[in-house]
C-alpha cells in the first residue's frame, strides 16, 4: 500500500521527485508514460493526468521542461488559434504564455478578426517556471529524470487492430522496466538527430543535450516496422543586447492593451506599461556575400533533406531570393536576459564566419555571439501511419505527436501533445478513442493534414490551411472546443466548463436581445448621427443588421437601448464579430454538416482493400492501402480518389457495419456538433 | 403518354427501385465537393440526339417555383403526378419555348424525395437549350453534378444498399461521360479562357492568403493587394462579359462522337470517305497520308454522328506527324465510340492467335484506362470500341471465317466486323452494327448533352462573378471574408476546370515570395 501512495505525495512536493528518481520507490506500473519534456510531451503528459490516468513524464533533464529551445516567442497568425483551442481544451501553454509574455500583440488587426494572430515574445525563464511549478503540482503526474533506452513491445491484442501492443520502456542503466498501458513518443529532433555547425556534425537534438538513445528509434524502424523520413531545422546566434546598436533600428512596440491567450485570463502578468520592445533591421547585399563565401564550410546547407520553405535559414533564403533585403527581427529573451534573439537569422556556417556575417549588418557591426546558431537534422516518422487519435496503426498504445510527426513550431507540436495525452489516456482507461473534426478547430486540420496526406517538408499551421477559417475563429475557440472537451472528452476543468458555458449562454441572449431591437433607418440615422446606411433598405432593421456596417459597434447601440443591451456590454467586442461574421458561417455550415456526418462514418483500421470484394480499380485499392483513411471523409480527401470509388466504399461499409452491429467500433470520430 | 423509349425504361428503372422494400439505411451524403443539397437541379433526363420527346427534371425545394415560374401557373399547381398540357414560357422574358408536358411530384413520393418536377418537350437541340437556359437562370436553381439524383435519392433513404453497388457505377458512368463532354469543350478556345481565369484566380487567392499569414512579419509590400484588386475586377467585368456574349463563343460539337483510329494505312481514311459517300479525305497507299484531323458530319440511322478520321499511330518521322498524332489520341480519349481500324492483312494466318494480336494492338490504339482495373476497364472498352477488319478482299475467305468464330468466342474483344472499304464487301452488317451503337448511345441519358454542359458552365461563371462581389464588399476592413469571396470564385470555377487545393495556393505563396519566418 505504500508503494502505492507514495508518488501521490510526491508529486505535491516538487523537486523531491528528481532526487527519488529510479529509485525503486517509482511505482512499476503507469497508465501512460510520457517521453520528452517539450511543448508536446508536457501537455501530453498534463492532459493524461486531467483526463485520469496516472501518468509518468520520462525526460533527459528536468531542468530544461518547458524550455523554448529556439524563438522566444508563442502564438502569430494560425499558431495563435492553435494557443486558444489549446487553453480551449484545458491546456499549458496559454496560461504559460500570458505568465510569460513580455510583449503581447495582435497581429493581421486591420485584416479581420478570423485571422487575427495573438502573438507574444516570452521571457524564456518565466516559462520554464510556469510549465515545471504546472506538471509538478499536477495531481497523478509523476515526473523522472531518466533515458528512454528501449520500447517495450509484446504480441498485439488480437480483438484489436495492430501488430504489437506497447508494454512500457527501459531506462538506460534502469535495473527493472517500467511498463504502461500507453506510451506517449514526443522526442521533437532527437530520433537519429545530428548537430551542424559549420563542417562539424555531431549527434545529438539539442545543443547542450545528450543525444538520445539509437535503441528507441531502432525499435520504431526495426521491430515496429515504421516508415521514417528525414528533415532539417536550425536555429539562429543569441547575441549579446549590449554589443547591439540600437539606435540603428526601428523599433516595435507591442499592444498598449496586452491581449491575453487564455480563455481564464483577463489580463497578463507582465503589466502594460513593463512589456519590452522588438527591433526591426535588415540584411545587407555584405550578409549574402558572406553566405556565398562560407557555402563549401557549410555541411548543413549541402544536405538534401528537407527543410522548411517558411522558416528558412538566412542561407537558404539567400539563394533562393538574392539582391533583396531581408527583415532579421531582434527579440528580447526576457525581462532580465542580456540576450537578443535574431529571428530570421537561422544560419549554420562555422562560428567565426556567423560573426562576419552578422556584422555585415550596420546595426550589428560589433555584436558579439553568446551561442552559435546552428543545423538540427532528425528522423520523422510519415504520420500518415498514424490514427486521427494519433496513436500509431500498427501498435496498439503507441502514440507520437510533435516533430517526430514531422511539424515545426511549439503550438503545433502542442496541439499533437495534448491530443495525443488525451487519446494515451482514454485508450489505458478502456474509453473509446476520439478524433478531432477539421471543421471544428484548427487542431483538427492538423491532425487531419498529418494522418491524411503526410508530410514533404516541416509542417506548419497557416489560417489558408483551415477551408472553413470564419467559422474557426480565435475569438470563439472556447464555446467550439470548451464544452466538448468537458461533456465528451474528459480534458476540462470544471471550472473552465462553466466559465464557457456562461459565456455561450450570454452571446447567444445577446444576439437575440440585437435582433429583437428594431427601428427605421430613418429612426437609426437620427440616433446614430453620421452613419451612412444603405439608402436601399426600407422598412425596420434590427440591431444585427446594424453590426454589418463598419462604423457601427455595440457599444453604439448599447448606449441608444440600455435596457436590452448593455447587460451585455462584457461581451461586446465578441457580438460584434459574431455578428459580422454569422451569415457567412450560416452558409458554410451546411457544408460543415456534410463534411461531419463523413466524418462520422470510420473505415475499419485493419480493412484489406487489396482485396475487398468490390468494383474498386487497383490505383485506388493501393491508394488506401497506403494511406489507409480513418473515415470516409478522410478517404474522399485522398488525392486521386474518384466519387465512384467512395460510394462503392460507403456501400462496403455500410453492408459490414450492418453484419457486426455489436461489435462497437475503436475509433469513435467525436464530431457532433 | 410521349414517353421515349429510354425514358421508360428509366422509369421502370426507378418503380423497380421504389418496389424493394426500403433497407435501414444511415442518412449519409454521398461527397462530391461544396455540392449543396438546398439547391434545386435540373438535368437532361432523355438522351441528347434526336428524339421525339425531351425529359427535363427537376428536384429540390424550389421546385414548385421552377413550375410556376416556367409554365404560368401562378396559382395552382397541376395535381400530383398527372401530365398536365402547358406553354413552357421563359421565367423572364415570358417567350414561349415550347408546348409540353409538365408533371409535379410532391416530396416524399418522389425519386429522389424531394420536390420534383418534369417537363417533357420537343427533341430538337434550339429547345433543350432555352428550356435549360431558362432553369439556369432561376435564383437558387443550378445544373445537376454527376449521378446527383441519385445522390439525392440515397441520401433520402430511397435506395437500399443493393442499389449502392449499383449507384457507384452509375456514377462512375456519369462522370466518365460529362468528362469527356466537358474535354470536348475545354479543348478549344473556351477551355484555354477558363484556364486562364483559374490560374489568374488562383495567384490572386495566393496573393491575398500571403499578404494574410506572412505580412506582418515579411516583406510583403501593400502594393500587392492592389495588384489583386484590379486583377479581381478584370476577371470580373471578363466573366460578366463572356455570360452577356449572345454568340456564347464556339459552336458546340452536337451528336455522337465517333473517331477512327488505328496504325498507319489500315484504310482509316478510305473508311470514312465510305461512310461519308464521298471522298472527304486523301487516300493514298503511303502511310501518314492523314496529318491533321478530318471532320465528317454524318446522320446514321436518324442519329446526329460527328466522325472524325485521325493520323495512323506510329511513332512520327516529322514534327507535323508527331503533332498529327497527338491530336489523334487526344479525339479518342474524348471519342464516344472508336472504330479501330486494322489492316487483315497483318492478321496473324493461325486464327487462334487473333484475339492475343488484337488485344495487344487496341493497348496500343486506345488510351490506358485510368482506373488501372483491368476487368473495369475490358468492359467500358467493349462498349465504346467496335473493331474494323478492313481489307478483308486480302484476306482468304477460309482464314476470314476461322478468325471469325474465334473472335466471337473469346471474351474481353469488343465486336468485330471484316469489311472491305474497297469492294465494300461486309458493308452492310458493319452499318448495322453501327447504327445499333450509335442509337444506344445516343438514348443514353448518362452521355453528357453539350447544351447541359454549357448550362452548368454558366451557372458557375455566374457564380464565380458574385463571388468576387464579396472581395470588394470587405476588401478594405476584412481581408478573411473577402479572401472568401476568392475561394469561392475559384471553386466554382474549379468545378469546370479542376479542383484546387489549399497545397497548391501555398506553392504560388513561396514561388513568389520570400517568406522568412
Amino acid at each position: 500500500m505504500l508503494a502505492r501512495k507514495l508518488p501521490l505525495i510526491l508529486h505535491n512536493l516538487p523537486w523531491s521527485v528528481s532526487s527519488r528518481a529510479g529509485s525503486d520507490l517509482a511505482r512499476r506500473h503507469y497508465d501512460v508514460i510520457v517521453v520528452g519534456g517539450g511543448h508536446a510531451g508536457t501537455e501530453a503528459a498534463a492532459a493524461a493526468a486531467r483526463v485520469g490516468a496516472e501518468t509518468l513524464l520520462i525526460t533527459q533533464k528536468i531542468a530544461t521542461i518547458g524550455a523554448l529551445s529556439c524563438n522566444p516567442s508563442l502564438g502569430g497568425v494560425g499558431k495563435g488559434h492553435l494557443v486558444r483551442e489549446l487553453d480551449a481544451l484545458d491546456g499549458l501553454c496559454g496560461r504559460a504564455g500570458d505568465w510569460a509574455g513580455v510583449h503581447f500583440s495582435i497581429l493581421n488587426r486591420s485584416k479581420g478578426p478570423a485571422v487575427w494572430g495573438p502573438r507574444a515574445q516570452l521571457d524564456r525563464e518565466r516559462y520554464r517556471q510556469f510549465i515545471q511549478s504546472e506538471l509538478l503540482s499536477t495531481p497523478r503526474l509523476t515526473v523522472l529524470e531518466g533515458s528512454v533506452e528501449e520500447l517495450l513491445v509484446s504480441q498485439s491484442n488480437p480483438n484489436e487492430p495492430g501488430h504489437h501492443r506497447v508494454t512500457g520502456i527501459c531506462l538506460v542503466n534502469g535495473s527493472q522496466p517500467i511498463l504502461s498501458s500507453s506510451v506517449v513518443l514526443t522526442t521533437g529532433t532527437f530520433l537519429s538527430g545530428s548537430l551542424f555547425m559549420g563542417q562539424t556534425t555531431t549527434p545529438g537534438g539539442r545543443i547542450g543535450d545528450a543525444p538520445s538513445c539509437s535503441g528507441l528509434s531502432h525499435t520504431l524502424r526495426e521491430t515496429l516496422g515504421l516508415r521514417v523520413g528525414r528533415l532539417k531545422t536550425g536555429t539562429p546566434p543569441r547575441i549579446v543586447k549590449e554589443s547591439v546598436e540600437l539606435s540603428l533600428v526601428q523599433i516595435q512596440t507591442p499592444d498598449k492593451e496586452p491581449t491575453p491567450f487564455s480563455f481564464l485570463n483577463t489580463h497578463t502578468h507582465c503589466k502594460p506599461e513593463e512589456q519590452l520592445p522588438c527591433y526591426l533591421t535588415h540584411t545587407t547585399p555584405g550578409v549574402e556575400r558572406v553566405v556565398r563565401e562560407s557555402l563549401h564550410l557549410n555541411c548543413h546547407i549541402q544536405q538534401d533533406s528537407k527543410g522548411p520553405r517558411y522558416c528558412p535559414s538566412i542561407e537558404s533564403r539567400v539563394l533562393r531570393f538574392p539582391g533583396r533585403q531581408h527583415q532579421v527581427w531582434l527579440e528580447p529573451e526576457g525581462l532580465t536576459s542580456d540576450l537578443l534573439y535574431p529571428q530570421g537569422l537561422t544560419m549554420t556556417m562555422p562560428p567565426d564566419l556567423q560573426l562576419r556575417l552578422l556584422r555585415e549588418i550596420p546595426a550589428l557591426h560589433r555584436a558579439e555571439i553568446r551561442t552559435p546558431g546552428y543545423g538540427v537534422h532528425y528522423d520523422f516518422v510519415c504520420p500518415t501511419q498514424l490514427n486521427p487519435s494519433l496513436q500509431v496503426k500498427s501498435t496498439q498504445g503507441l502514440f507520437l505527436a510533435g516533430q517526430i510527426n514531422g511539424t515545426t513550431g511549439y503550438e503545433e507540436a502542442a496541439a499533437q501533445g495534448l491530443w495525443a495525452g488525451v487519446n494515451a489516456a482514454r485508450a489505458a482507461l478502456s474509453l473509446p478513442l476520439l478524433a478531432l473534426c477539421r471543421t471544428q478547430s484548427y487542431i483538427g486540420v492538423l491532425i487531419d493534414d498529418l494522418v491524411g496526406r503526410g508530410v514533404t517538408e516541416p509542417y506548419r499551421m497557416f489560417t489558408s490551411r483551415a477551408e472553413f477559417r470564419t467559422s474557426l475563429r480565435p475569438d470563439n475557440a472556447d464555446i467550439r472546443l470548451t464544452p466538448r472537451g468537458f461533456e465528451e472528452v474528459g480534458c476540462v476543468s470544471l471550472r473552465r466548463y462553466k466559465e464557457a458555458v456562461r459565456v455561450r449562454d450570454s452571446l447567444q441572449e445577446g444576439l437575440a436581445a440585437l435582433k429583437s431591437v428594431t427601428l427605421s433607418s430613418t429612426r437609426w440615422r437620427e440616433k446614430l448621427g453620421n452613419i451612412s446606411l444603405s439608402e436601399s433598405r426600407n422598412g425596420s432593421l434590427n440591431g444585427l443588421d446594424l453590426l454589418q456596417y463598419k462604423d457601427v459597434s455595440f457599444e453604439m447601440l448599447a448606449a441608444i437601448f440600455p435596457e436590452h443591451l448593455s447587460p451585455y456590454l462584457e461581451f461586446s467586442q465578441r457580438l460584434n464579430i459574431e455578428a459580422v461574421y454569422r451569415p457567412h458561417c450560416e452558409k458554410q455550415s451546411r457544408e460543415i454538416e456534410r463534411v461531419q456526418e463523413e466524418e462520422s462514418l470510420s473505415l475499419p483500421p485493419d480493412m484489406d482493400y487489396l482485396s475487398l470484394p468490390t468494383s474498386l480499380s487497383s490505383e485506388v485499392r493501393e491508394l488506401l492501402d497506403r494511406v489507409r483513411p480513418n473515415t470516409l471523409g478522410a478517404a474522399t480527401r485522398i488525392p486521386g480518389m474518384t466519387p465512384a470509388a467512395i460510394v462503392h466504399l460507403l456501400h462496403y461499409v455500410l453492408r459490414t457495419a450492418q453484419r457486426n452491429q455489436h461489435t462497437g467500433q475503436r475509433v469513435k470520430a467525436a464530431c457532433k456538433p | 403518354m410521349l414517353l421515349s423509349t429510354p425514358w421508360r425504361l428509366w422509369r421502370s428503372a426507378i418503380s423497380t427501385l421504389k418496389s424493394l422494400r426500403p433497407a435501414p439505411v444511415r442518412h449519409l451524403s454521398i461527397p462530391t465537393d461544396a455540392v449543396c443539397d438546398a439547391d434545386t437541379i435540373f438535368a437532361l433526363s432523355s438522351g441528347h440526339g434526336r428524339c421525339g420527346v425531351a425529359v427535363v427534371r427537376v428536384s429540390g425545394p424550389a421546385s414548385s417555383m421552377v413550375l410556376r415560374n416556367m409554365t404560368g401557373l401562378t396559382q395552382t399547381l397541376p395535381p400530383p403526378r398527372t401530365a398536365l398540357l402547358r406553354r413552357i414560357t421563359d421565367p423572364h422574358t415570358k417567350e414561349l419555348l415550347d408546348r409540353g408536358l409538365v408533371l409535379w411530384f410532391p416530396g416524399p413520393h418522389s425519386f429522389t424525395g424531394e420536390d420534383s418536377a418534369e417537363f417533357h418537350v420537343h427533341g430538337g437541340p434550339a429547345v433543350i437549350t432555352a428550356v435549360l437556359q431558362g432553369l439556369g437562370s432561376l435564383k437558387g436553381v443550378r445544373p445537376a453534378e454527376a449521378g446527383e439524383f441519385t445522390r439525392r435519392a440515397f441520401h433520402a433513404g430511397k435506395l437500399g444498399l443493393t442499389e449502392v453497388e449499383g449507384l457507384g457505377d452509375l456514377i462512375h458512368a456519369e462522370t466518365e461521360a460529362q468528362r469527356r463532354q466537358a474535354l470536348r469543350q475545354m479543348d478549344g478556345e473556351l477551355g484555354h479562357l477558363y484556364q486562364d481565369w483559374s490560374s489568374r484566380l488562383k495567384r490572386c487567392l495566393a496573393h491575398v492568403e500571403a499578404f494574410i499569414d506572412f505580412s506582418e512579419d515579411e516583406l510583403i509590400e501593400d502594393g500587392v493587394l492592389n495588384q489583386v484588386d484590379s486583377s479581381v475586377h478584370r476577371l470580373q467585368t471578363e466573366i460578366e462579359r463572356h455570360l452577356g456574349d449572345e454568340r456564347r463563343g464556339e459552336r458546340l460539337r452536337n451528336g455522337v462522337q465517333v473517331v477512327i483510329a488505328g496504325a498507319t494505312n489500315a484504310g482509316k481514311s478510305s473508311l470514312l470517305n465510305t461512310l461519308c459517300q464521298r471522298p472527304a479525305a486523301i487516300v493514298s497507299p503511303i502511310p501518314g497520308t492523314t496529318r491533321d484531323v478530318v471532320e465528317a458530319s454524318l446522320d446514321i440511322g436518324g442519329f446526329p454522328v460527328l466522325l472524325s478520321d485521325t493520323a495512323g499511330l506510329r511513332d512520327g518521322l516529322d514534327s507535323v506527324e508527331r503533332e498529327g498524332v497527338r491530336r489523334a489520341r487526344q479525339r479518342v480519349e474524348q471519342a464516344d465510340l472508336t472504330l479501330v481500324v486494322v489492316d487483315s492483312t497483318q492478321l496473324p494466318t493461325e486464327p487462334k492467335q487473333a484475339p492475343t494480336f488484337l488485344q495487344g494492338y487496341l493497348s496500343i490504339v486506345l488510351p490506358q484506362p485510368s482506373g488501372g482495373n483491368p476487368e473495369e476497364g475490358r468492359e467500358a472498352t467493349s462498349d465504346r470500341v467496335l473493331l474494323v477488319l478492313n481489307k478483308s478482299d486480302l484476306v482468304p475467305e477460309a482464314q476470314k471465317e476461322r478468325t471469325e468464330r474465334e473472335l466471337r468466342e473469346s471474351l474481353g474483344l469488343p465486336p468485330a466486323c471484316f469489311l472491305s472499304c474497297h469492294t465494300t464487301t461486309g458493308l452492310g452488317d458493319f452499318l448495322a452494327v453501327l447504327q445499333s451503337r450509335v442509337k444506344t448511345l445516343c438514348g443514353n441519358p448518362l452521355s453528357g448533352a453539350p447544351s447541359l454542359t454549357q448550362a452548368r458552365h454558366r451557372a458557375h461563371l455566374q457564380q464565380s462573378v458574385q463571388a468576387l462581389s464579396q472581395y470588394h464588399q470587405y476588401r478594405n476592413h476584412d481581408l478573411a471574408l473577402a479572401a472568401e469571396g476568392v475561394r469561392l470564385a475559384l471553386t466554382h470555377i474549379g468545378r469546370i476546370t479542376g479542383r484546387v487545393g489549399a497545397e497548391e495556393i501555398l506553392d504560388i505563396v513561396f514561388r513568389d515570395f520570400c517568406i522568412g519566418k
